[in-house]
């Protein structure tokens, strides 16, 4: 461990964690830092041993979860997908144990992600579905100058070495206020882990077993989820889902003006297209006017449920939060909401949301947002959450309408906001936010980093 | 709901190409067969040069637009027939379980070859695969209350190999048609209530 910093400052639980969480990657439980500034780094191993050896020499700076709520602000994570596996000369074995969608990587699962269209793997930036992305490396941190002192510690380990070369460095963070490409603040509802040491934040809902989020604990089934053999590889674990998004902005933009006359008809409608104001406050908690200290509190900007607004007058039914995580709304399925979340770890990149941007070049100026969907399911769940929450809406009776910012529109598509005594229905929805990249990862625990790096063979 | 495949992506085949097939087919088919097909010439013409309608339903079973097929045979323990029959008329019709999954058209439950498998098959909106885990958190006695009178059923409790199970026992529908593909059944619903609506209001302008 690299770094040493002031603490972020969560409270305590009285319940001692019960995860190995100096075996965790810090990523998995630290939140995001605020402000962040970070690099995803994209590396490809052309030599099994040189890839060990990276791996070796990266593994003293990989951070772990302990302590995490009183941890630094700045940390490495590492991260390889099924092709990284097998060109660092895995077992068969060990490769066959790890889940179909994951072995076929992202591209690959297009169909079952709804990636077609204009998010077709065929559109997408290199080096993104190749296949030769072996590796990634995120750097997180609370500052440009810790970020550089994070990036250059990581580039150290390959730079200079033959049979690791980096692909890409994607850089991200530094955003006014940390709001996301379309303006938004972000990264807000997370779901609570049981045993990771802290109390759930209000309104974050009862802790979630950890088995759903990290591999070898017993899931809400109360069993572990399969895990990837043998078992020093697997625990520990977490598999991430990676999709790189370039925000439309000018189109974005020119929907709100096409659909609002003044600034505050805008903003309503931007609100009612996420559920939140901009600032992060709840429409449930400030139904009519934005409230900025509600939107920057986090003990109350996540504490409300859908009790009361049954009839989506205040959240739409089709509201981006409200179908990422409904919460006690009746669903037209059968489901368990807790067995759907994901841990997020969003990032920004490019140039700030600008609210005057209106042309159709301004689509075009690279700038949006990666995310990165961790659970232990993360392939299954990512695409159940394509499939039935973000690109249908028949299971919130929202019919055929998509998630208004990351779904992928079809012609003439619509946006309905529930109102007496007729709904309002919005149309010339587009799809704002376009897939230019994606990969699954595996993040080992650091014991498995280990036994990747010393393999033999 | 989104995932679109078609099963046989063999659209550059022309319209003459698939009479010709259908001709060689057709051969030597009953006389009836060969008189249907050249009376039938101009009908057939047209369906065969409409685009394809048929998708998969995740990993088996035949789909279009929302609508999937799911057909099992499934072999019966000792006693399992007797005991399902005697439950499902009980039930008189109700089935709460599907009502709350709310993806169900419709079922049926066929006994056949002497009660010693039953033949289960069902329309239901979109992939199986993603919501297994679910009936296995919300629904799990229902689930294994009629499950477990066959044989090999893992139970609920563990909704993978439960998947895999069904799967297994699975034979994909060669066709499958759907009147409305694009209405689901919570759709359906949704356009019932709507349609009352509509007809109390036009009630009291009337």
């Amino acid at each position: 461990m690299s770094f040493v910093e002031e603490p972020v400052g969560e409270k305590l639980s009285a319940h001692a964690p019960t995860l190995d969480l100096d075996e965790i990657q810090a990523i998995v439980l630290r939140p995001r830092p605020a402000p962040y500034f970070g690099t995803h780094v994209l590396l490809r191993v052309d030599n099994a041993q040189a890839g060990r050896a990276f791996l070796r020499r990266l593994a003293p700076h990989i951070a772990s979860s302990a302590n995490w709520w009183n941890a630094p602000h700045t940390w490495l994570a590492v991260g390889l997908t099924y092709t990284g596996l097998e060109a660092l000369g895995v077992p068969k074995e060990s490769l066959q144990s790890f889940p179909e969608a994951f072995r076929q990587g992202m591209a690959a699962r297009a169909r079952q992600l709804g990636d077609e269209g204009v998010n077709n793997p065929k559109n997408w930036g290199k080096p993104y579905g190749t296949g030769q992305v072996h590796i990634g490396v995120s750097a997180f941190s609370d500052s440009e100058e810790k970020h550089q002192r994070a990036l250059a510690i990581a580039r150290e380990q390959y730079e200079g070495f033959s049979g690791v070369s980096a692909l890409a460095l994607q850089h991200f963070g530094a955003q006014p206020s940390d709001r996301n490409s379309l303006g938004y603040k972000d990264g807000i509802d997370q779901p609570p882990i049981e045993g990771s040491g802290v109390d759930p934040l209000p309104g974050q809902g009862r802790p979630i077993k950890a088995g759903e989020f990290i591999l070898g604990y017993p899931g809400e089934a109360g069993v572990p989820l399969p895990m990837p053999q043998p078992d020093i590889l697997g625990r520990n674990g977490i598999y991430v889902g990676y999709r790189k998004y370039q925000s439309r902005v000018g189109a974005f933009n020119r929907f709100l003006h096409a659909n609002g006359s003044t600034e505050e008809e805008r903003e309503l409608i931007a609100a009612k297209l996420v559920g939140r104001w901009r600032s992060g406050a709840p429409l449930t908690l400030a139904p009519d006017v934005d409230n900025p200290a509600l939107g920057a509190d986090p003990k109350r900007n996540n504490d409300f449920n859908y009790a009361n607004d049954p009839n989506g007058r205040q959240v739409p039914f089709g509201a981006h939060i409200r179908r990422m995580n409904p919460r006690d709304t009746q669903l037209s399925r059968l489901t368990d909401v807790n067995l759907h979340r994901l841990l997020r770890r969003g990032s920004t990149y490019g140039l700030p949301y600008d609210p005057n941007a209106l042309s159709e070049a301004d689509d075009e100026v690279p700038r949006g947002a990666i995310f990165l969907f961790m659970s232990a399911k993360a392939m299954a769940t990512i695409e159940f959450l394509q499939q039935e929450w973000i690109n249908d809406g028949d299971f919130i009776g929202a019919g055929n309408e998509r998630d208004p910012i990351i779904g992928r529109q079809e012609e003439a598509a619509t946006f309905t906001i529930p109102r007496e005594p007729v709904r309002r229905r919005l149309h010339g929805i587009e799809t704002f936010n376009v897939l230019k990249g994606g990969e699954y990862f595996f993040l080992p625990s650091l014991s498995a980093l280990n036994w990747l790096g010393n393999l033999s063979g | 709901m989104a995932t679109q495949t078609l099963t046989k992506p063999k659209q550059d085949q022309s319209v003459e190409q698939k009479l010709q097939r259908l001709r060689e087919l057709y051969a030597d088919a009953p006389e009836i067969g060969q008189a249907a097909l050249k009376n039938g010439l101009s009908m057939l013409t047209q369906e065969l040069a409409a685009p394809g309608r048929a998708l998969t339903a995740g990993r088996i079973g035949a789909r279009q637009g929302k609508v999937s097929e799911l057909t099992v045979f499934l072999p019966f323990v000792k006693g399992g027939a007797m005991r399902l029959r005697g439950f499902l008329q009980l039930l008189e019709g109700n089935f709460r379980a599907a009502d709350a999954v709310g993806t169900v058209h419709d079922m049926r439950f066929v006994f056949v070859d002497n009660d010693t498998k039953l033949l289960f098959a069902t329309a239901y909106d979109g992939d199986f695969d993603p919501y297994i885990e679910d009936f296995a958190a919300k629904i799990p006695n229902a689930m294994d209350l009629w499950l477990c009178n066959f044989e090999g059923y893992p139970g609920m409790r563990n909704p993978k190999a439960a998947a895999d199970w069904i799967a297994k026992h699975q034979i994909a529908a060669e066709a499958w048609y759907v009147n409305s593909p694009n209405l689901t059944a919570a759709e359906t619903r949704r356009l019932e209530k709507i349609g009352q609506a509509v007809e109390e209001l036009l009630d009291k302008v009337g």
